[in-house]
């Protein structure tokens, strides 16, 4: 992902250029609202980017938000910079997903569902990614990681911040 | 016997997953090849033959289904793959996104020849976009070397595309109804049944949707023919199947088993799960996802096909096989998998809305040690209620893994009436 975009947020060409790589239908509606999600700055779609999707795709503002509020993966309010995502379903929860939350909290000072001050991590949850083998897992963007332990945590976070600078 | 088979993952490891070179070395493409010299007739009865079952969760057989579309009149006809792999433990959809995604293509091909579809349509989950792009890249791939596009194969008026559909983190979307909703743009709420997706698809025409592993499984019988691959599995569940394994075992991975190994030799042989890790006793297995049911030690000899799991009241369902040791509190297991319907539902239906939050709020009474013995009455006349009023297979199937707790293991939620978790786990106040 551009760094430089994610930084400063999307410009209306940007965006325009995303939602017509994708397809500029409605049947791409979910594939634009998440493309242009990932390289917003705080990770949701605002009204503004709701509103240039519904014209260019040819349905109405409210049927954007629709959308939106109903999947899980699409927000309607700013995020963070980075979103950690901890996956509960049950083969993470009894492979100590638990023990991920803890450490996360500690490391970040903040209690899942909350963002840090500098609005850099947000802490949530999510159901099942697909990605059992390697559980408990976390999340980040379209990113998957598994097999954790504090060190990798601590290394993924310092990378995180490191890429943020 | 040998326990493993490499059909559906043939290649695997040895190609690169996007060429179509590569694919065509293990045998690509040379089911289409064999289809269009065959007739419609024939086709159909060599699917038939071949004892595959859909693999999307229902086993409903797939000759029969694709017969029953073909008997259907109307055009355009569209031919949908749902990779919405969303049941909790199962991740097999995605090796074969990952590592043969031409073999879907050709599954989805061969569909699109017989019923003269022009296009074609996969649904792949949000959660996947990951590994969207190499599902792009065979597309790509594939149109360049002509089994896609226009005038396939060099044969007049065979024309076919396949586009990829994302979607954006839904479980209910996996529900067929449900995904046709959501590829056109609407919320991924199911519809009500009848009309049959068949006759009243995609954009109300005539709709195939069949699970990403349904595909590639034609793909390989036409490639095999069907007497070959029906020998893998048994004469009413033919071929091979792809389990997810997870949890508390040593070997978390997908296989891809002969139809008919045992459930003991799926969890303990060294070849496949390899038993319980950290010295610990084996408890209970969830089967299928978390829409399955749990499967109790004395059930392990069942053999893993359709008709031995559904005497033994189990079910092949999506192809995860979770499985907990010891330390695991069944109560607060099945209170877990309630709190995932509760969050999922998609709110359309009252019984599954309201039902599901219902009996999340009695199980959590059992786990704090507030539960008074009348409440495992009320439980089982809650499940029964969300069960048989749900709209879709979401709440219907929402209480599956509570109801064979309850059968199986009652003692343990008595025990939790009298404040005693047997396995420790619970907070009992």
């Amino acid at each position: 992902m551009n760094d430089s975009i994610k930084k400063h947020g999307l410009t209306r060409e940007e965006k325009l250029k995303i939602i017509h790589s994708k397809g500029a239908d409605r049947e791409h509606v979910l594939a634009i609202l998440l493309e242009l999600q990932a390289q917003s700055e705080m990770n949701y779609i605002d009204e503004e980017t709701a509103g240039l999707v519904a014209k260019e795709i040819g349905i109405s503002l409210t049927h954007v938000f629709d959308i939106i509020t109903f999947y899980a993966m699409l927000e309607d309010t700013p995020q963070a910079r980075n979103l950690i995502e901890v996956c509960t379903s049950a083969p993470c929860y009894y492979t100590k997903s638990g023990t991920i939350i803890e450490i996360l909290e500690r490391i970040l000072g903040i209690k899942m569902g909350e963002s840090t001050p500098d609005k850099q991590f947000k802490l949530s949850f999510t159901e099942c990614v697909g990605a059992c083998d390697i559980g408990p897992v976390i999340k980040i963007g379209d990113e998957i990681h598994g097999d954790l332990d504090e060190e990798k945590i601590r290394q993924i976070i310092s990378n995180l911040k490191a890429e943020n600078q | 016997m040998l326990k493993t088979a490499a059909l559906l993952l043939s290649g695997v490891g040895e190609t690169n997953p996007a060429s179509v070179e590569d694919y065509i070395k293990y045998g690509g493409f040379k089911g289409i090849r064999r289809a269009v010299a065959m007739t419609d007739r024939e086709i159909l009865d060599e699917i038939k033959e071949s004892a595959l079952l859909g693999k999307g969760g229902a086993s409903y057989p797939t000759g029969r289904k694709w017969e029953q579309l073909y008997n259907i009149e109307g055009d355009p006809k569209y031919v949908v793959c749902n990779a919405d792999e969303g049941e909790p433990g199962t991740y097999k959809d995605r090796e074969l996104i990952k590592h043969a995604p031409l073999r879907i293509i050709e599954g989805m091909l061969i569909a699109g020849y017989l019923f003269k579809a022009k296009r074609g349509i996969i649904y792949i989950r949000g959660e996947y976009r990951n590994i969207t792009d190499i599902f792009a890249q065979a597309l790509e791939n594939a149109q360049k070397a002509g089994y896609l596009g226009k005038n396939i194969m060099g044969m007049e008026g065979f024309d076919y595309t396949i586009t990829i559909v994302n979607g954006a983190g839904s479980y209910v979307c996996g529900e067929n109804s449900a995904l046709l909703n959501s590829i056109e743009s609407l919320v991924s709420r199911p519809r009500i049944k009848p009309p049959h997706l068949a006759e009243v698809g995609l954009y109300s025409k005539p709709t195939l949707v069949n699970n990403v592993e349904s595909y590639a499984g034609v793909a390989v019988l036409m490639n095999i023919g069907a007497q070959e691959f029906k020998s893998y599995g048994t004469s009413t569940d033919g071929g091979t199947k792809l389990i997810s394994l997870s949890t508390h075992i040593k070997n978390r991975k997908t296989y891809e088993i002969r139809i008919g190994t045992s459930l003991r030799d799926i969890v303990f042989d060294e070849e496949l799960g390899g038993g319980i890790p950290d010295g610990k006793e084996f408890k209970f297995l969830h089967i299928g996802g978390q829409a399955g049911p749990l499967c109790f030690p004395e059930q392990l000899d069942t053999r893993y096909c359709y008709e031995e799991l559904k005497d033994a009241g189990l079910t092949v369902g999506s192809g995860a096989i979770a499985v907990m040791d010891e330390t695991v509190c069944l109560v607060d297991y099945v209170k877990h998998v309630m709190s995932f319907f509760a969050y999922e539902s998609c709110g359309k239906c009252t019984p599954c809305r309201i039902g599901t939050t219902r009996i999340l709020e009695l199980l959590t009474k059992f786990t704090t040690g507030k539960a008074v013995p009348g409440d495992l009455d009320r439980l089982e006349d809650l499940s029964i209620h969300v069960a048989r009023l749900s709209l879709c297979g979401l709440g219907q199937a929402a209480s599956t893994a509570m109801d064979s707790a309850l059968k199986y293991r009652r003692d343990e939620f008595i025990a939790h009436t009298r404040g005693v978790c047997p396995a420790g786990t619970c907070k009992m106040d």
